[in-house]
């Protein structure tokens, strides 16, 4: 499924020969067709890229891995986007914004058909590339044990691992969905006088400063905004990733996610952590650089 | 070195104050990890946002003598006040969520290819405030700050501390090249280098005594998880940064709770 719609692939795939390669518009429609067909029997298999642990603690808590979702959108960027110029780019900004949502859409549609009431440890990876942004979202739905019926609360994604759901879960909390937010903008000029002056003095560059926090508080903030049309109480494990673009070094991106909660009617409860002591040696290792004393 | 700049809140972006605006409407944000999370809430403390602050900071010009070791004061108050800025910064946006403290506070530095001599200095962390409703803000009446990780703070509550803040010192050093008499003196012989020794045990103390006067004007009873980093960043090989960064704590009259710790010997390789 993931091969189909990752264009990357498709187009490697077509690159020497485009007749022999799979036409990207028969294998849309097969997956619509795939998407639209009855949800499987509890006789299907189940997949998973849980690993036994994490299935363990999962069975645990009374809930069972049900299939891997996928879910994917690509958003072409039109020429000239990142020209240089001032401010945001909000076109970016807004491409960025509009392939998360629909890939979640997408996920959500996956893991309802596979009878998930969620999908958790969702791999969340993005591409900004000059020409397009690539949003990529892969993850494992999970439902309580035998369940058949979908739950009465809306499908939620979570890039929370499977042992984080089920802390979370015996805590009195539980996840809602992802949030996420991105603001991309033009690095500041400095003028050929400004940088004279400046240049052999300690001195803060205020305007690149106030440009880049901006832009960084703009990306969480639109973050927030996204948790709190969720209804959440809060968001945790939040990323947030920020650089250049490879291909336009004057342009700056700020992203950042991260899987919002909630905490359910019974309250928060207490873990009750314990001390403990490993008796286990470290395992021995050798490393050359101690050798230098760095 | 000069006293941390006195900042005002309106010294905060714009957007800054929107999103804290947003987050005082009871959402949480965190950088924390679930175990980090639960850990949190369990000593009785609940994130109330993720804060930051940056300062793109141009650092002067300071000539080296080739032959000669010395702290190059220019750049080591750079560094500082940079860093400092950055700090306060984070520390008003945790002053205006009405936090106790900051846990798990981390220092980064940032080179734009567009920004020659200019280096983004920023400070992130997780804003905690107590749920009794009991200040702990630090001696100085502003939120603690720690880069302690949540498990390092269930750890300190237990056993009746609490952080102060963050510390740190900091002592940018030209390490003297050495003459060629010198180096033909030394040549095939076993012998300390005492010029070299003698230039980078200074510096390194020199940065651990500014991280210690910054833990006696908090009061604190000492200083936790301290890490001595050296860098070159974009100087060249003689001359060095060591930064020096711990958790300042005090000791508070509440009883050690932390049991006595198992101990469990693993089956598993």
């Amino acid at each position: 499924m993931s091969g189909t719609v990752d264009p990357a692939g498709a187009r490697a795939a077509a690159g020497p020969d485009p007749g022999a390669g799979p036409d990207p518009a028969v294998e849309m429609r097969a997956a619509a067709a795939a998407l639209a067909r009855p949800a499987p029997t509890d006789t299907a298999r189940t997949t998973s890229d849980l690993s036994i642990d994490e299935e363990l603690v999962l069975h645990s808590i009374g809930w069972e891995p049900v299939q891997l979702v996928t879910g994917v959108s690509i958003h072409s960027v039109p020429m000239g986007v990142w020209n240089w110029g001032q401010g945001e780019i909000a076109y970016a900004s807004a491409a960025h914004a509009h392939s998360f949502a629909l890939a979640t859409e997408r996920l959500h549609q996956q893991c309802t058909h596979a009878g998930g009431h969620g999908v958790v440890g969702v791999h969340v990876e993005w591409e900004i590339l000059r020409h397009q942004v690539a949003v990529s979202l892969v993850g494992t739905a999970v439902r309580p044990v035998g369940a058949t019926s979908l739950g009465a609360d809306p499908v939620f994604a979570s890039d929370l691992s499977g042992r984080d759901f089920a802390l979370l879960h015996a805590a009195g909390w539980a996840p809602l969905g992802l949030a996420a937010g991105s603001s991309f903008v033009y690095a500041p000029r400095r003028s050929m006088t400004a940088a004279m002056q400046q240049s052999g003095q300690n001195v803060e560059l205020t305007n690149f400063t106030e440009a880049m926090y901006a832009a960084r508080e703009t990306a969480m903030e639109r973050m927030q905004r996204a948790a709190m049309t969720l209804h959440g109480t809060g968001v945790v494990e939040v990323k947030v990733t920020e650089g250049p673009m490879t291909f336009a070094h004057h342009a700056v991106g700020f992203t950042a996610y991260g899987t919002v909660v909630r905490l359910r009617d019974g309250g928060h409860r207490d873990l009750g952590a314990t001390a403990v002591l490993p008796l286990d040696d470290p395992a021995p290792a050798f490393d050359a650089a101690s050798l230098r004393g760095a | 070195m000069s006293d941390p700049p006195q900042e005002t809140p309106e010294d905060l972006p714009e957007g800054a104050s929107r999103r804290l605006e947003e987050l005082e409407q009871g959402l949480f944000t965190s950088d924390l990890s679930v175990n980090e999370f639960l850990l949190i809430k369990e000593v009785g403390f609940h994130p109330v946002g993720f804060v930051m602050g940056s300062s793109i900071y141009h650092t002067g010009i300071q000539t080296r003598k080739w032959g000669q070791s010395q702290e190059l004061t220019k750049l080591t108050e750079a560094m500082y006040n940079a860093r400092e800025l950055a700090m306060t910064r984070m520390e008003e946006e945790a002053a205006e969520l009405g936090a106790d403290g900051v846990v798990g506070v981390r220092l980064d530095v940032n080179y734009y290819e567009w920004g020659k001599d200019a280096a983004e200095f920023i400070a992130v962390g997780t804003a905690v405030k107590a749920e009794s409703g009991a200040s702990h803000r630090n001696a100085l009446g502003k939120p603690f700050t720690s880069d302690l990780s949540g498990q390092d703070f269930w750890t300190l509550m237990q056993t009746g501390h609490i952080p102060q803040g963050l510390v740190m010192g900091t002592c940018v050093y030209h390490i003297a090249h050495r003459g060629l008499g010198q180096t033909l003196g030394s040549t095939g012989q076993n012998v300390e280098l005492p010029n070299f020794t003698q230039a980078l045990y200074e510096a390194r103390e020199l940065a651990m005594t500014r991280m210690q006067d910054e833990a006696n004007r908090l009061g604190a009873s000492g200083i936790v998880g301290v890490r001595l980093e050296e860098k070159s960043h974009q100087w060249g090989s003689h001359t060095i940064e060591f930064l020096s960064l711990g958790t300042a704590v005090v000791k508070t009259g509440d009883p050690v709770t932390l049991p006595k710790p198992t101990t469990i010997i693993s089956l598993d390789n």
